[in-house]
């Protein structure tokens, strides 16, 4: 029983979960517009290569944030020009662009910083960590709250305020509109691509603070495809959440717990591949009880025109 | 001369595709400041090169062509299977084993073998397609799930029960299998192997099936319009069983001839680090889901990775521009879609 009660594992599992509750976030959005976006895990390694090539160069942590944003911007800018403008297949682009990904960044690896596998500098400086005043002093949940990245606190930040403004304004509205139907939201008047633009943007965007997050907040370094599946991950937790914010999160959690769990059990001599195949089970299994919705079916009839 | 003009004009956008990937490619070779020329020469001759680098392509395009035959197959059905991976994972599992713990003569060990390599990565399929026809639950998502839960299986089974001990320790694989069940190579000394010709055999038999029989074509009509389709009587579930249990039997034939063919055991993470199911994914729809055409494109894309890796071996220009050119290759590929649409939107409406 000690084992669940020590701190450091859930503090772990807030640090795990947050590339993968970000780009879920963002996946949402996409998944809100009838847009299924299977790059996302392109879209987070974009971002985490990007920032630490922001950190190289300019030496400045906030600098290299916002140079991740740009960069997975102007990927994602691919994404939705052929599939929206040109009206390709979500999903071809998407595993198209995953493996642009994949071959850009080990490229550029190559041609900026001239190493193969992974870039590692011990001059660079990742993300401070913020202690947060009241809380770190309380006993035992200080210990998990506190001393994290400000993304991980802004993760959860944008959870509620996704949240409130998929549910709560108009714009929210137009979007849930545009998603569910489109033809009917044109009839309003609503301009549904210029939404579905700005909602793969938004996805960009936090994709990229995502991969900020993975290579200057988790660890400081980059490795080659480095994400290694959370993309596709975050893509089921979009799924398991129901597209809800806050069931993103939910979703999010549990596999970051499993994520933080299977690595604690590597010190016991457990076989870490069945915490590991948990979250996968339970998603199947949760799958079972929620079933399509509205916005669901319109993203599926989007699948299944394959060709 | 018409169906001549119809052939030329449905090769035009992949042709076209490949032109762009390969300009693409040259803007990453002069970036990084190498010879555009040079370097393509010595990728053409890392994969066309010698008899040996040319059958080293083929037995790299293998599997891509198996993989890229099953997804086909459920492209043209109208299912997305994502899950390739952890059919072929589980198919050379099954083989492994059937291959090392089947008592009897090695022609039968190896028949079975593959036959067990192909059941079970169709039936791995079909709990997909049957979790969609009986819950709805998405294809999509639910083959992408399999896929962890079949690889994480597969590496528990040879890190723990049957965990090759006699060697080195390190490695999570299983035993060698005896000698007698290999699959023969086609030229000594080459690492092409018997596997090549039966991924070619499954194209042709693929092809004639679509083409010309009852099944093919409702699988095809279910896939084009399912409406149709159920119209004339085809019914869904019963066809989405079929076709994504065969799609997964090609998965799991795929590795089956890799651990039959050139590995001799299950490693664990040999089949999935190289991404051979998605370069089947790729082959498919650079294909437009045509058999013959998959297996064209399997080949030109492995071309690509093992010109690639010869490109590095005797350049200073990274490997992963080949992959950079596949990805635009598929891109641009994927446009084609449009292309169409929009004649068929101004000619239509």
């Amino acid at each position: 029983m000690d084992f669940f009660l020590d701190a450091s594992l859930y503090a772990s599992t807030l640090r795990m979960v947050t590339p993968i509750l970000l780009a879920a976030l963002g996946g949402a959005i996409c998944a809100r517009v009838g847009l299924f976006n299977v790059g996302l895990e392109g879209l987070i390694l974009i971002g985490a290569f990007s920032a630490i090539v922001g950190n190289h160069f300019t030496g400045n942590v906030f600098a290299a944030v916002l140079f991740a944003i740009l960069c997975t911007l102007i990927f994602s800018m691919i994404f939705s020009f052929m599939s929206i403008h040109l009206k390709a297949n979500v999903i071809v682009v998407g595993i198209a662009l995953n493996f642009l990904a994949l071959g850009l960044t080990t490229f550029s690896l190559r041609a900026v910083f001239d190493v193969k596998g992974a870039y590692y500098n011990k001059d660079m400086v990742g993300l401070p960590k913020w202690d947060v005043p009241i809380l770190k002093d309380i006993p035992w949940l200080g210990e998990i709250l506190s001393g994290h990245s400000p993304l991980v606190y802004l993760s959860f930040v944008l959870v509620i305020a996704l949240q409130l403004f998929f549910f709560k304004t108009v714009t929210g509205f137009r979007l849930l509109a545009s998603g569910e139907n489109p033809t009917a939201a044109k009839s309003l008047g609503i301009k549904v691509s210029r939404i579905q633009y700005g909602a793969v943007l938004m996805c960009g965007a936090l994709c990229g603070l995502a991969g900020a997050q993975l290579s200057l907040g988790n660890v400081t370094m980059f490795t080659e495809g480095m994400t290694s599946g959370r993309g596709f991950i975050a893509l089921v937790a979009t799924m398991l959440g129901q597209s809800n914010p806050i069931g993103v999160a939910g979703s999010s959690l549990l596999f970051g717990f499993m994520d933080a769990l299977s690595i604690r059990l590597q010190g016991f001599a457990l076989p870490t591949h069945f915490t590991m195949m948990l979250p996968y089970i339970v998603t199947i299994a949760a799958m079972l009880f929620f079933k399509d919705k509205g916005y669901m079916q319109e993203a599926r009839k989007s699948n299944e025109s394959s060709r | 001369m018409d169906k001549l003009l119809q052939l030329g004009r449905s090769l035009l956008q992949p042709l076209l595709a490949v032109f762009v990937g390969l300009a693409a490619g040259a803007v990453a070779i002069s970036i990084v400041g190498g010879s555009i020329t040079e370097t393509y020469a010595e990728m053409w001759k890392g994969a066309f090169g010698s008899f040996y680098f040319f059958t080293n392509t083929l037995s790299r395009a293998t599997p891509i062509i198996l993989i890229g035959l099953g997804v086909a197959l459920a492209f043209r059905a109208g299912f997305f299977n994502m899950g390739s991976e952890g059919q072929m994972v589980l198919g050379a599992l099954s083989a492994a084993v059937t291959a090392i713990y089947l008592p009897g003569p090695g022609w039968f060990k190896l028949t079975a073998a593959i036959i067990a390599g192909i059941i079970s990565g169709g039936i791995w399929s079909a709990f997909a397609g049957w979790l969609d026809a009986r819950f709805r639950m998405n294809l999509l998502i639910t083959t992408l799930l399999l896929n962890y839960i079949a690889t994480l299986f597969a590496g528990y089974i040879v890190s723990y029960p049957l965990k090759d001990r006699t060697g080195s320790a390190a490695m999570a694989q299983t035993v060698m299998i005896d000698q007698s069940v290999w699959l023969p190579k086609l030229f000594k000394g080459m690492s092409l192997h018997g596997g090549f010709i039966i991924a070619a055999v499954g194209a042709i038999l693929l092809f004639l099936f679509m083409r010309y029989t009852v099944k093919g074509y409702e699988t095809r009509m279910l896939g084009g319009n399912p409406l149709f389709a159920s119209y004339g009587g085809v019914q869904r579930g019963k066809m989405m069983l079929f076709s994504m249990f065969i799609s997964g039997g090609f998965a799991g034939l795929a590795g089956s001839v890799e651990v039959l063919g050139t590995q001799y055991r299950y490693l664990d993470g040999a089949l999935t680090s190289p991404g051979y199911a998605w370069s089947g994914i790729m082959a498919t729809l650079l294909a437009g889901s045509h058999p013959l055409g998959t297996a064209v494109a399997a080949i030109l894309l492995a071309a690509l990775q093992t010109g690639g890796m010869g490109m590095e071996r005797n350049t200073d220009v990274p490997l992963e521009v080949s992959s950079i050119i596949q990805a635009v290759l598929i891109l641009f590929v994927s446009a084609k879609f449009t292309y169409s649409f929009i004649k068929r939107k101004k000619a239509g409406s």
